[in-house]
C-alpha cells in the first residue's frame, strides 16, 4: 500500500516538474520575445522607447535611453552579423526560439508519457544546459563590460537558472523512478510466472482422466439438481407460491475463462495509472532527431530573418558631407593614431549620453583600430554656445575646455568625463562654475588653463568651424572621410554603415 | 506510443517552430511599413537646427546696411586693406558722429572701452585683460569691431596716427595672443582722431579697463572701443 502510494506520488512529481520547466520556458520566451520585438522596431530607423521591467512588456517603454536595457540593446553584444545585416539578428531570436523549444520538449515529454525516462529528460536537462551557460555568459557581459542591469535580461538569466535546475531534478527524480519501477517490475515478473505455473497446472489436471469423470459426474449431479429444482418449482406453482430461483453452479472451465478476463481487466487498468511501467526508453534514434529539430527551431527563424532584412544600404553615405572640412583654425582634437588612412570625425559634447554610448559602442567596434579619429568639440551649454537658448547639458563648456586644454591627453578627460556626465551636469546646475571646479580638482595641470580667454577662444573657433560647414545642432555626428553618417545608424546600424564606408574609402584610394 | 499522441507532439513541434519565425517576420514587418510612411511623410518633419553665427535683436536691417557699408569699406568684407581712416568712416557711414556711436549702444555688455594715457599707445596689464576678456567673450557673434580715438588736445594729424597706433595695438595683441586664422577677416579697425563720433559721457558706464578711475571726455576718448557685434551679414 506504501509502495504504491510512493510509486503514485513519485510519478506525480515528474508531472509537476515537468509544468513547472513548460512554464519557466514560457517565461525566457515572453522576456525574449518582448526582447526582440524592441530590437525589431528600430528596423525603421526611428527613435523608441524599450521596455524595462521584470514583467515583460507590462511598463511603459523607456524613452530615455537611460535604461539597463536600452545600454545593452544598443552593445555590441545584442546581436551578432553586424556587418551585412543592418542591425545584426537580435541575439534574443535564437534565444525565443530556444525557449519555445523547451517548451515543446517539456509538453512532448508529457503527451508522450515519458515523463520517467531518464533519457528524455536527461536530454531534457542537456538542452537547458544551451540558455544556462549562455546566461552565464551574458550575464558577465552585461555586469561587468557594460555595467548595465538590463531588467529583461535578467528574467532570462532568471527562467534559465530556474530551468536548469528545475530540468536537473526532474532527471534525477526520472532515475530514482525508473529505479523502483525495475523492481515492481521484477515483482509483475513474478506474478505472471506464478499465474503461468497455475495455468499449467490446471491444463494438466484437466488432461488427466479423473478430472473428466468427475466432470461428468458432476455435470449429471448438476442436470439432477435442475430437475429437482423444476419440479420443486412446479410444486411452488401449484401451490400458489413464487418460483425459487434457479441455481446453477459453474463448471471449471468457465471459471477459467472468467479468472483470465478479470486478469486482462487488470493488466489494462495497471498499464492506464499513472504509476503503471513505461514504455521502452526514449531511443538513440529519437534523441537525435529531437536534436535535429532543435537545430531546426534556432536555424529557421534565424535565416527568415536575415532573409527578410532590410537592404540599407541607399541610406549609406546619404546624409552629406562636410562642406569645408580643412581645419586651418586647428580646432579638431585627434584620439590616438593619426596614421591610418580612414579619417574619422565625430562631433560631440563630452556631457551627451548619447556621445558616451556611440563612444562605447564605437570602441569596441574593429574600425576604431582602422581610422584615425578627431573629435569637434560641440557642447550643448548655452554658456559659450549661443545656438541654444537653454542648457541641454550644463558645464560642457568648462569640460570641453579642458579636454582642449589637455592636448595630447585629451582622451583621458574625455573619458573621465563620460564616466562622470551626470554628476557633472547636477554639479553644474546647483551651482555654476562646479564643472569648472570640478575638471580643475581632476586635472590640476590644467587649472590655469581652463576657462583662460585662449582656451575660450579656441573652443569659440570649433563652434565656427560648425557654422562654417553647416552642422546641425547636435550630437553625436560621425563623419567618414568627411561624409556623414546618418544620426539612425549610429547605434544598430553603426557597424553596417561603417564597413561600408570604410570600404569604399579604402577602395576609392 | 500511441499514434494520437505522437500527432499532437508533431503539432507541438510545428507550432514551436513556427512561432518565433512568424512573430520575428511580423514585427520586421511593422517597421518596414513604418519606415516607408516615415519615408513619405519626410518633407513634414521639422528641419533640424543648423549651426549659425548669431543675430542679436538689435541687428536692424538699417545697421546691417551701415555695417555692410562700413565692414566693405575696411576691407573685412572683400577682401582689400585693413582699416578705416576718419573721412572714410564717416563717408562710408553717412550719419553724424552721435549716430554712429548710437548704433553701438546695444552692445554694451558686449563690449568695453579700453583707456591709454595721454600720447600714448600702448597697452598695460588692464588693458590687455580687458581685451581678452571681451575678445573671448565672443559667443557666436561674427566681427569684431576696434574703434579708437584720442581726445582733441594735438593736432588732427598727430591725433589720427595716435588713434591708429592704439587700434592697431589692439590688433596686434589680439594676433599674437589668439593665433586665429580668420582674424583678418572678424576683426575691424576705424581710427578716428578727434574727427568723428568722439564719445560722449554716457559712455562712462561701459566696463573700462581704467576701472573706477576718473571718466571725463578727454580720458574717455582717448581709448579703443573695442565690442563684438552680433550680427550675420
Amino acid at each position: 500500500m506504501v509502495q504504491a502510494f510512493l510509486r503514485y506520488a513519485g510519478a506525480m512529481l515528474t508531472r509537476i516538474l515537468h509544468v513547472l520547466l513548460a512554464l519557466a520556458a514560457v517565461a525566457g520566451f515572453l522576456f525574449s520575445a518582448v526582447s526582440t520585438s524592441d530590437f525589431t522596431a528600430h528596423l525603421d530607423r526611428q527613435v523608441h522607447g524599450i521596455h524595462c521591467s521584470f514583467v515583460p512588456g507590462a511598463d511603459t517603454p523607456d524613452v530615455s535611453g537611460s535604461s539597463g536595457c536600452h545600454a545593452t540593446l544598443m552593445s555590441p553584444y545584442s546581436s551578432v552579423m553586424r556587418d551585412t545585416v543592418w542591425g545584426g539578428i537580435p541575439v534574443s531570436l535564437p534565444s525565443m526560439a530556444v525557449f519555445a523549444y523547451l517548451l515543446v520538449c517539456a509538453l512532448a515529454i508529457l503527451v508522450l508519457r515519458k515523463p520517467d525516462d531518464p533519457r528524455a529528460t536527461g536530454y531534457q536537462w542537456l538542452a537547458w544546459t544551451l540558455p544556462f551557460l549562455t546566461s552565464c555568459v551574458f550575464g558577465y557581459l552585461s555586469l561587468h563590460e557594460l555595467d548595465a542591469a538590463c531588467k529583461l535580461c535578467i528574467g532570462i538569466y532568471t527562467a534559465s537558472t530556474v530551468g536548469f535546475l528545475l530540468a536537473g531534478v526532474t532527471f534525477f527524480a526520472a532515475r530514482v523512478a525508473a529505479s523502483s519501477r525495475i523492481t515492481l517490475g521484477d515483482d509483475l515478473d513474478d506474478l505472471g510466472s506464478a499465474e503461468t505455473a497455475l495455468d499449467e497446472r490446471v491444463v494438466d489436471a484437466r488432461t488427466a482422466r479423473a478430472l473428466p469423470e468427475a466432470e461428468t459426474q458432476l455435470e449429471r449431479s448438476e442436470i439432477a439438481a435442475d430437475q429437482t429444482i423444476d419440479e420443486t418449482s412446479k410444486a411452488d406453482i401449484e401451490l400458489d407460491e413464487p418460483p425459487r430461483r434457479k441455481v446453477r453452479l459453474a463448471t471449471a472451465s468457465e471459471m477459467d475463462r472468467r479468472i483470465r478476463s478479470v486478469n486482462a481487466g487488470n493488466r489494462r487498468r495497471r498499464e492506464e495509472s499513472p504509476t503503471s511501467a513505461p514504455d521502452a526508453p526514449t531511443g538513440f534514434g529519437v534523441l537525435a532527431l529531437a536534436f535535429v529539430a532543435g537545430l531546426a527551431f534556432v536555424i529557421v527563424p534565424v535565416v527568415a530573418y536575415a532573409a527578410q532584412a532590410p537592404d540599407f544600404e541607399r541610406f549609406v553615405g546619404a546624409c552629406g558631407t562636410l562642406a569645408h572640412p580643412e581645419d586651418e583654425g586647428h580646432v579638431l582634437v585627434p584620439l590616438g593614431s593619426q596614421t591610418r588612412e580612414v579619417t574619422m570625425l565625430e562631433v560631440l559634447d563630452p556631457l551627451c549620453p548619447s556621445c558616451r554610448g556611440f563612444e562605447r559602442r564605437f570602441s569596441q567596434h574593429p574600425a576604431a583600430e582602422q581610422v584615425s579619429r578627431r573629435v569637434l568639440l560641440f557642447p550643448l551649454d548655452a554658456e559659450c554656445n549661443r545656438m541654444l537658448t537653454t542648457s541641454l547639458h550644463p558645464g560642457a563648456c568648462a569640460i570641453s575646455e579642458a579636454v582642449l586644454c589637455a592636448e595630447e591627453d585629451a582622451d583621458e578627460v574625455l573619458a573621465w568625463a563620460f564616466d562622470h556626465q551626470e554628476e557633472i551636469r547636477e554639479a553644474e546646475t546647483a551651482s555654476a562654475g562646479a564643472a569648472r571646479r570640478m575638471a580643475s580638482e581632476r586635472f590640476p595641470s590644467l587649472r590655469s588653463c581652463i576657462g583662460s580667454a585662449n582656451v575660450r577662444a579656441e573652443l569659440n573657433r570649433s563652434l565656427r568651424w560648425a557654422v562654417a560647414n553647416q552642422l546641425p545642432v547636435l550630437t553625436p555626428q560621425v563623419y567618414v572621410n568627411e561624409t556623414r553618417i546618418c544620426d539612425e545608424d549610429t547605434d544598430l546600424g553603426l557597424d553596417y554603415v561603417l564597413t561600408r564606408l570604410t570600404s569604399r574609402a579604402g577602395g576609392a584610394r | 506510443m500511441k499514434p494520437a499522441a505522437m500527432v499532437v507532439a508533431g503539432l507541438l513541434v510545428l507550432a514551436g517552430l513556427l512561432t518565433p519565425t512568424i512573430l520575428a517576420s511580423r514585427w520586421q514587418g511593422a517597421a518596414a511599413t513604418r519606415l516607408e510612411r516615415a519615408e513619405a511623410e519626410v518633407e513634414d518633419r521639422p528641419a533640424v537646427a543648423v549651426a549659425s553665427m548669431t543675430n542679436a535683436e538689435y541687428c536692424t536691417q538699417e545697421l546691417r546696411t551701415i555695417l555692410r557699408r562700413v565692414l566693405t569699406s575696411c576691407g573685412l568684407i572683400g577682401g582689400g586693406g585693413r582699416g578705416c581712416q576718419p573721412v572714410e568712416a564717416r563717408s562710408v557711414a553717412t550719419m553724424s558722429g552721435d549716430d554712429f556711436n548710437a548704433l553701438f549702444l546695444p552692445m554694451r555688455e558686449r563690449g568695453g572701452i579700453v583707456q591709454f594715457a595721454q600720447g600714448e599707445a600702448l597697452l598695460e596689464q588692464s588693458d590687455l585683460e580687458l581685451v581678452d576678456r571681451v575678445f573671448a567673450d565672443r559667443q557666436l557673434a561674427s566681427y569684431f569691431f576696434v574703434v579708437s580715438r584720442a581726445s582733441p588736445e594735438g593736432n588732427v594729424d598727430t591725433n589720427r596716427d595716435l588713434s591708429r597706433q592704439r587700434a592697431e595695438a589692439v590688433m596686434e595683441h589680439l594676433r599674437s595672443e589668439f593665433h586665429d586664422p580668420e582674424l583678418d577677416r572678424q576683426v575691424g579697425l576705424l581710427w578716428l582722431g578727434e574727427e568723428f563720433a568722439q564719445l560722449d559721457p554716457s559712455f562712462c558706464e561701459w566696463s573700462r579697463s581704467d576701472g573706477e578711475g576718473a571718466c571725463d571726455p578727454n580720458t574717455l576718448n582717448r581709448s579703443a572701443f573695442i565690442a563684438w557685434i552680433d550680427c550675420e551679414l
